[in-house]
């Protein structure tokens, strides 16, 4: 009953959540590049200043698309968190995307279109790698639900380290982080899909990016979710990691990073996988 | 709650070279470096007109770049503020009586503030976004609605013609 009320909290706060660590990320990254950088808040004064922002719409089936991508993401971390089927919090994602590359594809922007490309050819290269690690965790716990891995005794990262390599090599990707930042790529095609949106129904979008780092974040944390500290190191060190690569490294092409994650991170998420099955 | 206190914490900005030599562009790049940083007021350089509340313009507006310079002036969402960048920007600068110049910016659009200078200096340009920040904060949304066009558009080939448009506004 305890953990059900801290479950719901901690949903209901995930956006708020989210911000936060978009706020000190955007902190963290100015830091690494000896600049000052903006407050820990700046992502909610971003907020509040495009409410009062006058709401253009291009039509309105593709600002309820953005809408429902922003519902759909806040589902998607509301089964993981509440340690629901794992199956079904990657297909609520994919749905997240798919309703945000719709969006893309319904507007007459040549951004647009190629932002809607670029956003399901990363689709491509996260998903299949994100399949293998629900497939591994099914075999050690012997259950789809997260919840399982709640009860094991030892942490997941333990017995299967792999995975989580693999997952260390897709977050960049969904979190649209460089390298692989193809999606958004704002000096590119100035943010892709979001092209359109402004002010109220930017925000949606806006908040949607904060979803999904408590997303990733959570992911990262089931790997020790048996033991708190070890999962808050885990998370802490995933944040870094990413800040690291996104401020050291250039964008690579789409072609680039679909062919890194089909011959790099998909073939240590498989040895994962076959381990798992031989163990 | 009065939200429009929060323009002034998130300005996010949109650069348009309308036909400048880039010293100013340069500027407004160095502005974004860790020199002077000024992401730690919540800056962020958009691209996006639709997401942005400042339109940044530098150089000359050129014939060519007139109808793009209205058209991304339309499509930012109000209220937003304009900054004409450099002498170029501000008066036409040195290109003013050449053959294929329109002069400085305000013969197309209303600017809020000038940034004189050529190049301007980071400093100015600054100091020049913290007027418009405050400029900004007074605009109500309705102060700044579509223009009102005074002579009805012209139509080329089925298509509304922009550069006609943009010189009915200008009246």
């Amino acid at each position: 009953m305890n953990s059900i009320i801290i479950c719901t909290i901690i949903v209901i706060l995930a956006p708020f959540i989210g911000g936060l660590v978009y706020g000190i990320e955007r902190k963290v990254k100015a830091r690494m590049q000896h600049r000052v950088g903006p407050p820990i808040l700046q992502p909610f004064y971003d907020f509040m200043k495009l409410v009062d922002k006058r709401a253009m719409i291009v039509h309105s089936a593709h600002a309820f698309l953005g809408i429902m991508h922003f519902i759909a993401l806040w589902f998607a971390v509301a089964v993981l968190i509440f340690g629901g089927d794992f199956i079904l919090v990657i297909y609520l994602h994919l749905m997240a995307t798919a309703l945000l590359i719709i969006a893309g594809y319904s507007t007459r922007s040549v951004f647009s279109h190629l932002g809607s490309n670029r956003l399901a050819i990363s689709a491509l290269a996260y998903e299949p790698v994100l399949i293998l690690i629900a497939i591994s965790v099914y075999l050690t716990t012997g259950s789809f639900e997260i919840s399982s891995i709640f009860s094991m005794s030892t942490p997941l990262i333990a017995k299967m380290p792999l995975a989580f390599v693999a997952l260390l090599l897709i977050l960049p990707i969904k979190l649209k982080k460089s390298p692989f930042d193809v999606a958004e790529a704002h000096q590119e095609i100035t943010g892709g899909a979001e092209i359109e949106y402004s002010g109220i129904f930017f925000e949606f979008l806006y908040t949607a990016k904060w979803l999904d780092y408590v997303f990733c974040y959570v992911l990262v944390y089931l790997f020790a979710a048996n033991n708190v500290w070890l999962g808050l190191g885990l998370v802490a060190a995933t944040f870094l990691y990413i800040n690291a690569l996104d401020n050291s490294t250039a964008r690579v092409d789409y072609k680039q990073m679909l062919k890194f994650s089909m011959y790099v991170a998909l073939p240590i998420a498989f040895i994962n996988l076959l381990l798992t099955i031989l163990k | 709650m009065k939200l429009s206190g929060y323009r002034k914490k998130s300005p996010w900005i949109l650069h348009y070279n309308a036909g400048s030599c880039n010293g100013c562009d340069i500027e407004i790049l160095a502005c974004l470096c860790p020199k002077y940083d000024v992401e730690r007021f919540g800056l962020i350089n958009t691209g996006n007109p639709k997401q942005s509340d400042i339109l940044l313009i530098t150089g000359p507006v050129t014939k060519r770049s007139r109808e793009r310079l209205v058209e991304i002036y339309a499509q930012m969402p109000e209220p937003k503020v304009v900054i004409a960048c450099g002498s170029c920007a501000s008066t036409g600068g040195v290109f003013r009586p050449m053959y294929n110049i329109e002069g400085g910016v305000d013969q197309v659009i209303p600017v809020d503030v000038y940034v004189p200078g050529c190049a301007c200096r980071p400093e100015q340009i600054i100091d020049g976004v913290v007027t418009a920040l405050g400029i900004l904060e007074q605009k109500t949304k309705e102060i700044e609605k579509s223009h009102i066009l005074h002579v009805a558009p012209l139509e080329e080939d089925g298509q509304v013609n922009r550069r006609h448009m943009a010189g009915t506004i200008k009246k």
